[in-house]
C-alpha cells in the first residue's frame, strides 16, 4: 500500500563515510568513490570481508577487493580521463550579446577547482576590433581545439585530446617546460609560478578530470569540467552565469543548453551567425561566438560597480 | 541611597533586556519553502514528490534529513506515508495502484504535505489538487511528416471529458537538459498533434525518446508519456580524428622515417670514427708487442 | 711522436706551472658562479616566481641564453668542419680553440634550458615518454647527437698531441698528468697507417660536424618557427639562426684568440694575419645576417597583417634602442672596421668582435621577448610585471654564472692540452719549410 523509495541521504552518508575511511587505513582508498566509472567490481569479489574501524567509533565491513592501493586508483583514472566519454563531442556557445563582465564564471571555476585567486582560467577580456566597431566583452575558456597547437608541441605527452573532444593536462607527467603556453595563441594555458596552496579535501585522489590540487611548476586550463561531464553535470561557468552566455552541450546530439534555455546547435548557429575566434588560425576551436548585436546591456555597464584591481585592466582596451 | 537602588535595578533590567536580545536572536528560527509536486510518468506510476530548502544569500540550498509527512484527502488528512529528506532536499512517495484516493466533488485529489519543525527550522505546509487525466500519444508518419499526436481526457461519470484548452509540451531529453521540440495547445475535443523534426540525431541505430507531458499543470499535475522511437538520424562517433597527426599518441609515419633515416646515418659516422680509434689502438698495441719481442 | 722543441716550449708552459693571475682569475669567476648557484636555489626554493617569466612572457633570459650559447658552438662546425674540408692552412693555431668553444658551450646550453623547466625533478620524462612530434624532443635528440659527435672529432684532434706530450721527456707536470697523457694517446705513434685511418676519421666527422650543426640550430629555430605566435611564425627562421649561430661563435673565436695569445705570450703563432682572415670571415658572415634579418623585418613591415605591425611598433617603440643596436651597428660596425685596411689593427677587430657577440645576444633577446608580449588576445592586466617582461637578479645571476662557468672550463682545460695544436702547428711549418 505505502512504499518509501529508498531515500538517498542515508547512501550519501555511507558514502561520505567510506570516502573517510579511506583516509585512515593509511595509503589504502576504496576504489569507486572518486565519482567517475571506476569500479572495483570488474574483478569477481573475493568474498574475503575486512573489518574497518570508522571515525564514529563503528565497525564496517569491506569487501577485500575494493579495497586498493591509491597509486593503482590514479592510474586507473588517469586512463579513464585519456579514453573520455563515449559518443560525445563537446561544443562551448558563447553569446557576446549578453556578456556584461559579472565574472561569476570566474568565480565559479575558480572555486570549482580550487584555483588561486590569480590564476583565471576563464578570462575576461574587453575587445574592439576598430575605432568603428562594437566594443563587446569576450569570455575565454580554453577552446579545447580539434588541431590543437598545443597538445602537438607536448614533448612528454602530458597535455592530450581525447575523442570527445576535451584538452586536458596531466599535472603529473607535465615538466613545465610552458612550450604548450607559447603554443596556444589564445593564451589560455596559466602557469603555476609558485606553490599555489591548495587546501585539498581529504581522501581526494589526483584525477585529471578536476585537475586538483594545481602543482606547482606544472601548467593548468580550462578542462571544459571534465569531472562534471562525466556525471551529466553542466560545466561550472555555464551554471554560474547569471546572463545565460554560456551554452553548453553534444555537438553529435545538435543541443545545447545554459541551464535554463536549450537550443539546437545548427539552429542558432544559423540564425545569429556564429563564428569562432580567429578561424583563419585553423586550430578548429570547440568554442563558438554568437556576435554581439542587439546588446542586452551597454557594454560600460560591465565595468560599474567592479573592483579597481579588475577595472584597471581594462584601462587601455580598445583598437590595437 | 535610594538613587543607588533605583540605578542598580535599571542596570540589571538593561542587562537583562540585551541578553534576552541575544538569546532570543540565536533563536531566530530558518523559514524553509516547501514543495509538493504530483507526478504520473508514463507506467501511469503516481508519484508525490516533496521539496524542502530554504535561501540564503539569494541562494536556495536543500534541507537534507528532514522528516515530511504525506497526507491525502484535504481537511480528512489520511496519512499516505512519511520520508526523510535526501541531500537534494526532496523525497518522493509512490502511490501504488490500488490504493483509493477520494475524490472532491469536482473529481481532484487532494494531496497535503508537511514538515513538523524542529528547534532551528521552522513548520511548512504544502497542498495540491489534481485531477487524473488519461494521456493517449500516438506517433504516426503521414506523407513521411513525423507527427506526434496527443489525446487527453479525464474520466468522470463514466464519460471521457476532453481536456481542452491545456498545453501539452513535447521533449526529446538530451545529455544535460530536454530540448522542446514544440508546444500542442489542445483544441476543443481534447487532441492536437505537432510535427516532429526529421532531422534530429539519435544514437547508433537511430534512437531517439520522446517526451510528451502536461508540466506542472494546474488541474493535473505532471503528466507524462515516454517511448523510444527510430525517429533520429543514426549517429555513429567511430573515432573521428585522423589517427596519426601531430597531436595524437603516433606520429605520422613520415615523422618516423625521417627521424630514423638521420639518426642511423649520423650515429652511424660516429661509430666508424670510433671503430677507426679502436684500430689505433690495436696497431699500436701490436707495435708494442713487437716492439717487446724484438727486445 | 716528436715535435720540435721550440714548439713545445712555446706552447706547453700553461701546463706546467700555474701563475697567481690564473688562480685570482679563476675564483673571481668561481665567485660569480657561486652567486648564479644561489640564485638557482632561490628558484628552486621558491618557485619561478622568483624570475621575469610571467604568463605571456613565459621564456626570457634562459631561453635567450640557451639559444646563444647553442649558437657559440658554431664556431668548431665552421673553422674545424667548413675550413677543414676547405684545408685552409691558416686556420691551424685556432682550430684547438674553436673546437673547444664548441664543446663547452654545448655543455652550458643545455643548463640554461633545465633553469627554465618548472618540474626538474621530472626531466627524465624527456626519455621515457617522448613525443617525436615535439620540436623539444628533436632538440634534445639533435643536442645530444651533436654533444657526442663533437666530442669525438676533439678527441681526434688531441690525440696526436697527447701522443707527443706523453713523449716529451722535458715535460715538468705531475706523474699523474703523464699518466694521463698515456692513456689518451692510445699509443699512438705517428705511422704512416696510423695517420691515414686519423685522416680519415677526421674527415667524416668534420662532415658530420657539419651537418649535424645545422640539424642542430635549426631544430632549436624551428622550436619558435612551428607555433603560431607572430614574428615567430616565419619560415626564414632555420637558415636565419644558423647564420646567426656562425656569427656569433667567429665573433667568440676572435675574442678568444685575442686573450689568449695575451696571456700566454702566443704572439709569434696568433698573428695579425690570423685576426685579418677570421675578421674577414665575420664581416661575411655579418654581411648574411644582415641580409637575413633585413629580409625578415622588411617583409613583416611592409604586409599589413595587423600583428606583424604590432610587433613593429613594439619593437621601435619599447625596444628601439636594442634594436638598433643589434640590427643596425652589431653589423655595419665590424663590416666597416674589417673593411677598411685602415682600421684593420688586431685590437680593433677584437672590439668589433665583442660589439658582434653582444649584439647577437640582444638579437635573441628581441627575438623571443617582443613576440611573447604582443599576443594574439591582448594582454589586459594590472600587475606591471605581468604586462612587461623586466629581468630579475636571479636571472642576471644565473646568466653570469654561465659565462663564468665558460671561462672556467676553458681555463682548466688548457691546463690540460695546449691551446694550439702542436702537432698541426708542426705541419704546417713542414709545409712552409717544402713550399
Amino acid at each position: 500500500m505505502k512504499e518509501l523509495e529508498e531515500n538517498e541521504s542515508e547512501m550519501s552518508s555511507r558514502r561520505n563515510f567510506l570516502k573517510k575511511v579511506g583516509i585512515g587505513v593509511g595509503a589504502v582508498s576504496i576504489a569507486g568513490v572518486a565519482g567517475t566509472s571506476v569500479i572495483a567490481g570488474t574483478k569477481s569479489k573475493s568474498g574475503e570481508k575486512i573489518k574497518l574501524l570508522s571515525p564514529d567509533g563503528t565497525l564496517v565491513e569491506v569487501d577485500k577487493d575494493d579495497i586498493k592501493p591509491a597509486k593503482e586508483i590514479v592510474e586507473e583514472l588517469k586512463t579513464e580521463a585519456r579514453k573520455g566519454l563515449p559518443n560525445r563531442k563537446f561544443v562551448m556557445v558563447i553569446d557576446l550579446a549578453r556578456c556584461k563582465n559579472a565574472r561569476k564564471c570566474v568565480e565559479a571555476c575558480q572555486e570549482g577547482h580550487l584555483l588561486p585567486k590569480d590564476h583565471e582560467w576563464m578570462k575576461l577580456f574587453l575587445l574592439q576590433d576598430d575605432l568603428s566597431t562594437a566594443r563587446y566583452w569576450f569570455p575565454r575558456p580554453c577552446f579545447h581545439c580539434d588541431k590543437p597547437m598545443c597538445v602537438s608541441v607536448c614533448p612528454v605527452g602530458a597535455t592530450y585530446k581525447r575523442p570527445d573532444g576535451v584538452v586536458l593536462i596531466d599535472n603529473q607527467r607535465c615538466i613545465g617546460c610552458k612550450f604548450c603556453m607559447t603554443g596556444c595563441p589564445y593564451s589560455a594555458r596559466v602557469f603555476n609560478w609558485k606553490d599555489p596552496e591548495v587546501k585539498v579535501p581529504a581522501g581526494h585522489v589526483y584525477n585529471p578530470e578536476d585537475n586538483i590540487p594545481a602543482v606547482e611548476g606544472t601548467v593548468g586550463k580550462c578542462i571544459f569540467c571534465a569531472d562534471n561531464l562525466r556525471k551529466n553535470i553542466l560545466p561550472r561557468c555555464v551554471t554560474a552565469c547569471p546572463m545565460g552566455v554560456i551554452y553548453f552541450g553534444d555537438l553529435l546530439e545538435d543541443t545545447i543548453t545554459n541551464s535554463t534555455e536549450t537550443v539546437r546547435f545548427s539552429k542558432i548557429m544559423l540564425d545569429r551567425a556564429g563564428y569562432r575566434y580567429r578561424e583563419e588560425l585553423g586550430t578548429l576551436p570547440s568554442v563558438y561566438y554568437l556576435p554581439p548585436t542587439q546588446r542586452m546591456f551597454p557594454v560600460e555597464s560591465g565595468l560599474e560597480g567592479t573592483d579597481e584591481s579588475i577595472k584597471g585592466r581594462y584601462k587601455n582596451a580598445g583598437p590595437r | 541611597m535610594k538613587k543607588n537602588i533605583s540605578f542598580t535595578l535599571l542596570l540589571i533590567f538593561s542587562l537583562i533586556t540585551v541578553c534576552s536580545d541575544l538569546y532570543s536572536q540565536d533563536k531566530t528560527l530558518i523559514s524553509p519553502y516547501i514543495q509538493l509536486q504530483y507526478f504520473k510518468n508514463t507506467d501511469d506510476q503516481r508519484i508525490l514528490k516533496t521539496t524542502l530548502t530554504y535561501s540564503l544569500n539569494r541562494m536556495e540550498l536543500p534541507l537534507a534529513g528532514m522528516e515530511i509527512t504525506f497526507y491525502s484527502g484535504g481537511d480528512k488528512k489520511e496519512i499516505l506515508g512519511t520520508g526523510l529528506t535526501d541531500d537534494k532536499g526532496a523525497v518522493k512517495l509512490e502511490l501504488k495502484d490500488d490504493l483509493k484516493i477520494a475524490a472532491d466533488d469536482a473529481g481532484m485529489w487532494a494531496f497535503n504535505t508537511e514538515f513538523k519543525g524542529n528547534d532551528t527550522i521552522e513548520a511548512a505546509s504544502a497542498d495540491i489538487s489534481v485531477k487524473d487525466v488519461t494521456l493517449e500519444v500516438t506517433y504516426t508518419e503521414p506523407d513521411s511528416i513525423k507527427t506526434v499526436t496527443v489525446k487527453a481526457y479525464t474520466s468522470g461519470q463514466g464519460k471521457e471529458l476532453p481536456a481542452s484548452g491545456e498545453p501539452v509540451l513535447v521533449y526529446v531529453p538530451r545529455m544535460f537538459s530536454l530540448l522542446q521540440i514544440g508546444e500542442i495547445t489542445l483544441d476543443d475535443n481534447g487532441t492536437g498533434s505537432i510535427e516532429f523534426p526529421g532531422d534530429l540525431p539519435g544514437d547508433k541505430e537511430g534512437n531517439i525518446t520522446v517526451i510528451t507531458r502536461f508540466e506542472e499543470n494546474a488541474t493535473f499535475g505532471n503528466v507524462e508519456k515516454q517511448v523510444q522511437l527510430k525517429w533520429g538520424i543514426p549517429t555513429d562517433y567511430s573515432h573521428p580524428t585522423t589517427k596519426r597527426a601531430l597531436w595524437t599518441k603516433t606520429a605520422p609515419r613520415w615523422m618516423i622515417y625521417t627521424l630514423t633515416i638521420l639518426l642511423s646515418g649520423v650515429w652511424g659516422h660516429y661509430l666508424f670514427a670510433i671503430i677507426s680509434l679502436i684500430r689505433i689502438r690495436i696497431l699500436a698495441k701490436r707495435r708494442e708487442e713487437e716492439d717487446n719481442y724484438g727486445k | 711522436m716528436q715535435a720540435d722543441n721550440k714548439l713545445i716550449k712555446d706552447l706547453t708552459p700553461e701546463i706546467e706551472k700555474t701563475s697567481l693571475k690564473w688562480y685570482i682569475t679563476f675564483f673571481t669567476f668561481l665567485g660569480f658562479f657561486a652567486l648564479g648557484i644561489y640564485g638557482l636555489i632561490q628558484q628552486i626554493d621558491k618557485g619561478h616566481i622568483v624570475t621575469g617569466m610571467r604568463d605571456n612572457v613565459v621564456w626570457g633570459f634562459y631561453i635567450v641564453n640557451f639559444i646563444f650559447f647553442m649558437g657559440l658552438s658554431y664556431s668548431g662546425a665552421l673553422i674545424s668542419g667548413v675550413l677543414h674540408l676547405f684545408n685552409t692552412g691558416w686556420r691551424k693555431p685556432v682550430i684547438r680553440m674553436a673546437e673547444l668553444i664548441t664543446i663547452i658551450s654545448l655543455i652550458i646550453g643545455p643548463f640554461f634550458i633545465f633553469f627554465c623547466i618548472g618540474r626538474l625533478d621530472r626531466l627524465y620524462f624527456l626519455f621515457i615518454h617522448p613525443r617525436i612530434q615535439s620540436p623539444i624532443t628533436w632538440d634534445v635528440i639533435a643536442i645530444m647527437t651533436d654533444l657526442v659527435g663533437c666530442f669525438i672529432y676533439l678527441y681526434l684532434s688531441f690525440i696526436e698531441d697527447f701522443a707527443i706530450l706523453r713523449d716529451y721527456k722535458g715535460l715538468k707536470v705531475p706523474a699523474w698528468k703523464k699518466k694521463l697523457y698515456k692513456i689518451l694517446s692510445l699509443g699512438f705513434n705517428g705511422t704512416e697507417k696510423e695517420l691515414k685511418i686519423l685522416a680519415n676519421a677526421r674527415t667524416i666527422m668534420s662532415v658530420m660536424i657539419i651537418a649535424i650543426a645545422i640539424i642542430v640550430y635549426s631544430v632549436l629555430a624551428w622550436i619558435f618557427g612551428v607555433t603560431l605566435q607572430p614574428g615567430w611564425h616565419s619560415t626564414i627562421f632555420g637558415p636565419y639562426f644558423v647564420i646567426a649561430a656562425v656569427f656569433s661563435g667567429t665573433g667568440l673565436l676572435i675574442i678568444l684568440m685575442w686573450i689568449f695569445r695575451k696571456v700566454y705570450h702566443l704572439e709569434e703563432y696568433i698573428t695579425k694575419r690570423h685576426f685579418v682572415n677570421v675578421g674577414v670571415l665575420l664581416t661575411v658572415i655579418a654581411a648574411f645576417y644582415g641580409y637575413f634579418t633585413f629580409s625578415d623585418y622588411l617583409t613583416k613591415w611592409y604586409g599589413s597583417i595587423k600583428m606583424d605591425s604590432i610587433l613593429i611598433d613594439k619593437l621601435f617603440s619599447d625596444y628601439y634602442s636594442l634594436f638598433i643596436f643589434a640590427n643596425y651597428i652589431g653589423i655595419i660596425l665590424p663590416c666597416i672596421i674589417i673593411a677598411f685596411p685602415r682600421f684593420r689593427t688586431i685590437p680593433n677587430i677584437t672590439v668589433a668582435a665583442v660589439i658582434a657577440l653582444l649584439a647577437l645576444w640582444v638579437n635573441r633577446y628581441i627575438i623571443v621577448i617582443p613576440t611573447l608580449e604582443t599576443p594574439f588576445l591582448p594582454i589586459q592586466d594590472t600587475r606591471p610585471d605581468w604586462i612587461n617582461y623586466s629581468p630579475t637578479w636571479v636571472e642576471w645571476s644565473l646568466t653570469l654564472a654561465g659565462v663564468s662557468i665558460f671561462v672556467m672550463l676553458f681555463m682548466l682545460v688548457s691546463k690540460i692540452a695546449p691551446i694550439i695544436s702542436i702537432s698541426e702547428m708542426q705541419e704546417q711549418d713542414k709545409d712552409e719549410i717544402l713550399k
